[in-house]
């Protein structure tokens, strides 16, 4: 990083709606214990947040609401107004049209212009990404406080009327997965002793002569009849893969800082699922670090996830200490990680 | 009373339904040596089972299935 350092002043995270159990989801697909017993043991997501209304299929919250609430949580929290932000990133899979940017319009509703403002077609990846592009913004000096969100809004892919039992494979689990959310963190190049120091912020592309492991369609006038599922997974390759590229990133940001497996105090690793993060947190092998894991009650959402768990290392986070964070983009393969610092 | 499932017909809901490029002579395999096999596939055939079975299946009783012939005696039983 540059020579001031950049600080995590606060975080801020947004849910749709109420919790869905897994009870409530096989209740609204109409499929029984059989399906239940499935989500417990190979997936362990507990609830998650939909922007759907199941009962009904209306969208009640699109991506722009979410990241509007989060991110006014988030500058309630750092004691920083709307007219401080002098630079914003959203990171999204999801955005809610393809134009204008839902980062725009979150800026609207918050009151913020005449800044730069940018949005990352982003996956798993896309918090530590907007954080990368961030922290390089303001490690330039041109910029002082940015604002970063991220957040994904799963409804356009949500068919509650769906027969899943006579889905693909590669398109079911995504009913099983992903959930609704946003996260939104104010990161300044100011001074505020205390704050959380990023130490160090790393994307890679690992896509190389490697097939997609998700892929998400969009579709126009001419070709929205098209047969291809707008939304499918190949959920072997992620799981081979994740858990290696996890590694890698692991490595590369202890090298980089010279830190030790046992100087880490908390571990925020990939939440793909309960059963594959607690596999990787496993792998990963931190010896004395504290898991910060949130995928068991969100679901996996996307841009979202690494800002519920920052939101609980602020929390929890002494003095001093150190953490790491790692996400995985599944799509064309990215890998990604942060190092956090209290001193 | 439960229907009777031939094991002709559950060699042909693997293929039609599930996809699954199998023959009689594998259902002896066991998971390790079909390497499509995953968890997904599991659950995709348990839910195919019930609804020609009909009767309610738990998951935990084949979760220490070794091939989808002990799976296919354990449904007929």
């Amino acid at each position: 990083m540059g020579d001031s350092p950049i600080r995590i002043l606060s975080v801020g995270t947004a849910l749709p709606g109420p919790p869905v159990d897994t009870a409530r989801l096989a209740e609204c697909f109409g499929m029984d214990q059989l399906w239940r017993q499935w989500v417990d043991t190979f997936i362990g997501t507990r609830t998650r947040y939909l922007s759907v209304d199941l009962a009904s299929g209306e969208v009640r919250h699109d991506l722009a609401d979410l990241g509007e609430s989060a991110a006014t949580q988030a500058l309630a929290r750092s004691g920083i107004s709307a007219e401080e932000i002098d630079v914003m990133v959203l990171g999204t899979a999801t955005p809610d049209t393809l134009m204008p940017a839902t980062v725009n319009v979150i800026a609207d509703r918050l009151r913020i212009d005449g800044v730069p403002t940018f949005q990352l077609q982003s996956g798993c990846s896309g918090a530590v990404q907007a954080f990368d592009v961030a922290s390089a913004l303001l490690a330039t000096g041109r910029h002082r406080t940015a604002l970063v969100i991220g957040g994904d809004v799963i409804a356009k892919h949500y068919n509650v009327k769906a027969d899943l039992s006579a889905l693909p494979p590669s398109e079911l689990v995504n009913y099983l997965l992903f959930g609704d959310g946003a996260g939104a963190a104010v990161l300044t190049a100011g001074d505020r002793p205390g704050a959380p120091v990023v130490r160090s912020v790393l994307t890679r592309l690992s896509g190389l002569d490697r097939r997609p492991g998700q892929t998400l369609r969009w579709y126009g006038l001419a070709d929205r009849d098209s047969a291809e599922a707008p939304a499918s997974e190949d959920y072997k390759a992620i799981e081979e893969l994740v858990p290696v590229l996890a590694e890698e990133v692991a490595e590369e940001l202890l090298d980089d800082l010279g830190w030790d497996r046992g100087e880490v105090d908390y571990l925020l690793p990939p939440q793909l699922s309960v059963t594959m993060t607690e596999k990787i947190a496993k792998r990963l092998d931190f010896p004395r670090a504290t898991e910060i894991s949130c995928v068991g009650d969100t679901g996996n959402n996307g841009n979202a996830l690494l800002f519920f768990q920052l939101d609980r290392l602020l929390r929890e986070m002494t003095m001093p200490s150190r953490a790491i964070a790692v996400a995985i983009e599944s799509s064309k393969w990215i890998r990604s990680g942060l190092a956090l610092e209290r001193v | 009373m439960a229907d009777v499932l031939s094991r002709e017909e559950f060699v042909l809901l693997l293929q039609d339904e599930i996809g699954f490029d199998i023959t009689a002579d594998d259902l002896r395999l066991t998971f390790d040596e079909l390497p499509e096999w995953d968890s997904v596939h599991l659950l995709t055939m348990l839910v195919l089972l019930e609804r020609r079975v009909h009767r309610p299946l738990s998951l935990p009783d084949f979760l220490d299935a070794a091939s989808l012939e002990s799976i296919y005696e354990m449904v007929t039983r």
